[in-house]
């Protein structure tokens, strides 16, 4: 391989849904916690701003990534989505730690990356499903809004720690978190880490085009 | 079993025989917080001591906890002196009034255990109110007969309610100096409150110091934002909270 040192692992659409999507998730962190938490909520003040920050910003918060998935920009970003939700042997694997993974070669995201992009993703649609609750929901609704508030201030506790376990995940792998900027990622990184990803990239950079793997065995080829 | 699911997304993927663990995590979850809305305030009722407990303990309000969030529309929130407090009644009324602390509380008293309910869903389950009743103080200061409603305004000079005069009449609605068997706290609005019991709690103002009598309803802050003026608990003004 000519160009094998580094390996194009997020294009910038999928850069562009995680950026946009983490700085959403953020400012309704920290306006969730001034509305949540006393001490902030006597501190900030301004109740009826940051409220409308934060449920204008919630109301967004899905909107990069649909516009991701809605055009003809998609492929890459569905490809990984779909990643996300197949898991093999190896994903399970991974679970059962450094010390004790069989070798199996992995995918372009370990079993803890898959699990917590489905959780964030989860967490995500409930906190928006709930927050509308809490904000539009008529008044005779209120025992579902006691529910709705209840849920959506577990989600608080749940997407703080996710968020927190996911940045410090990053900030200790140089390599994936340099791939969410520039899109790019060491070869070495991937042989590595991520085994199976690697076949499947060095398949299809030796010409063989993802129509014939999908065709049936022994179909024509260049 | 090993091959079967290969289909569907065409790639090859060695050493995978997939489960789709992504959307079984996805629904699961969903799942939860579909059962958390719908049961979610009998569990509100249920967690209450034990929430409230370890809430207090480590300072941090939990969920389904029974305690108060604070709230403040402005940058900060107003400290007043108890021996400097005055409320303002002003307006279509026979005979303007300027009641202090000691004024409102030489006058007839009234005493109501009651949620505060708030209109996000929150709530705080028999928490024990005492003041004047709104309808006394308005007798008091003798309403014309042409009025028709009620603004108030908060010492924080961006707060603002309203009632309907005949909603003012409700034997449930307190002008009101002690809450949780004490004063009212600052960060509670004190030293004086409005506690409107069968309405969400954005109709209570906080540190009450003006009410005007008029003959037109104007939407208060929250109204401004959103919220309805007729902010019946459950969305009907049948219940009476008093016995």
């Amino acid at each position: 391989m000519s160009s094998d040192t580094e390996l194009a692992r997020f294009d910038l659409v999928e850069r562009l849904v995680h950026w946009s999507t983490a700085i959403m998730m953020l400012t309704l962190i920290v306006t969730g916690a001034i509305l949540y938490l006393p001490s902030l909520a006597l501190r900030v003040g301004h109740r009826g701003l940051v409220e409308n920050i934060h449920v204008i910003t919630g109301l967004s918060l899905l909107g990069p990534l649909v516009l991701g998935v809605a055009g003809p920009w998609r492929k890459r970003l569905i490809k990984d989505l779909r990643r996300f939700d197949r898991w093999g042997a190896s994903d399970f694997d991974w679970f059962r730690g450094p010390a004790r993974r069989s070798g199996l070669p992995r995918d372009k995201f370990n079993g803890g990356q898959k699990i917590e992009a489905a959780f964030l993703g989860a967490v995500m649609v409930a906190a928006l499903v709930t927050g509308v609750i809490m904000r539009f929901a008529p008044s005779s609704w209120i025992t579902w809004a006691t529910g709705a508030t209840l849920v959506h201030d577990a989600l608080f506790f749940a997407i703080v720690a996710a968020v927190i376990a996911h940045v410090a995940f990053a900030l200790s792998r140089p390599d994936q978190l340099v791939s969410m900027f520039n899109g790019r990622i060491p070869r070495s990184w991937a042989k590595l880490h991520a085994g199976a990803w690697l076949s499947e990239v060095e398949v299809s950079k030796g010409e063989v085009s993802e129509a014939d793997l999908a065709g049936p065995p022994g179909g024509s080829s260049p | 079993m090993a091959e079967e699911s290969e289909q569907s997304s065409g790639r090859p993927d060695p050493g995978t025989k997939p489960v789709h663990m992504g959307r079984r995590t996805v629904l699961g979850i969903l799942g939860l917080a579909g059962i958390g809305i719908a049961v979610g305030a009998k569990v509100d009722n249920a967690l209450g001591s034990v929430s409230s407990a370890v809430s207090n303990a480590i300072g941090v309000p939990l969920p389904g906890d029974d305690q108060f969030r604070f709230y403040t529309v402005t940058g900060s929130y107003p400290v007043i002196p108890a021996d400097t407090y005055e409320l303002t009644v002003e307006g279509m009324v026979r005979e303007p009034l300027r009641l202090r602390l000691a004024d409102l509380l030489s006058m007839k008293r009234t005493t109501l255990v009651h949620r505060f309910q708030c209109v996000t869903g929150w709530y705080v389950p028999n928490v024990h109110w005492q003041g004047v009743l709104l309808s006394d103080v308005l007798e008091h200061a003798g309403v014309a007969p042409e009025a028709t409603a009620l603004r108030f305004f908060s010492a924080d000079g961006e707060y603002t309610e309203s009632l309907t005069l005949a909603q003012a009449q409700r034997p449930d609605i307190l002008v009101a100096d002690k809450m949780l068997g004490a004063n009212v706290t600052a960060d509670h609005g004190g030293p004086v409150r409005l506690y409107v019991a069968p309405m969400y709690g954005y109709k209570s103002i906080k540190w009450l110091n003006r009410i005007e009598v008029t003959n037109q309803v104007v939407n208060g802050y929250w109204e401004d934002n959103g919220y309805p003026a007729n902010a019946w608990i459950g969305g009907s003004s049948s219940v009476s909270v008093v016995p």
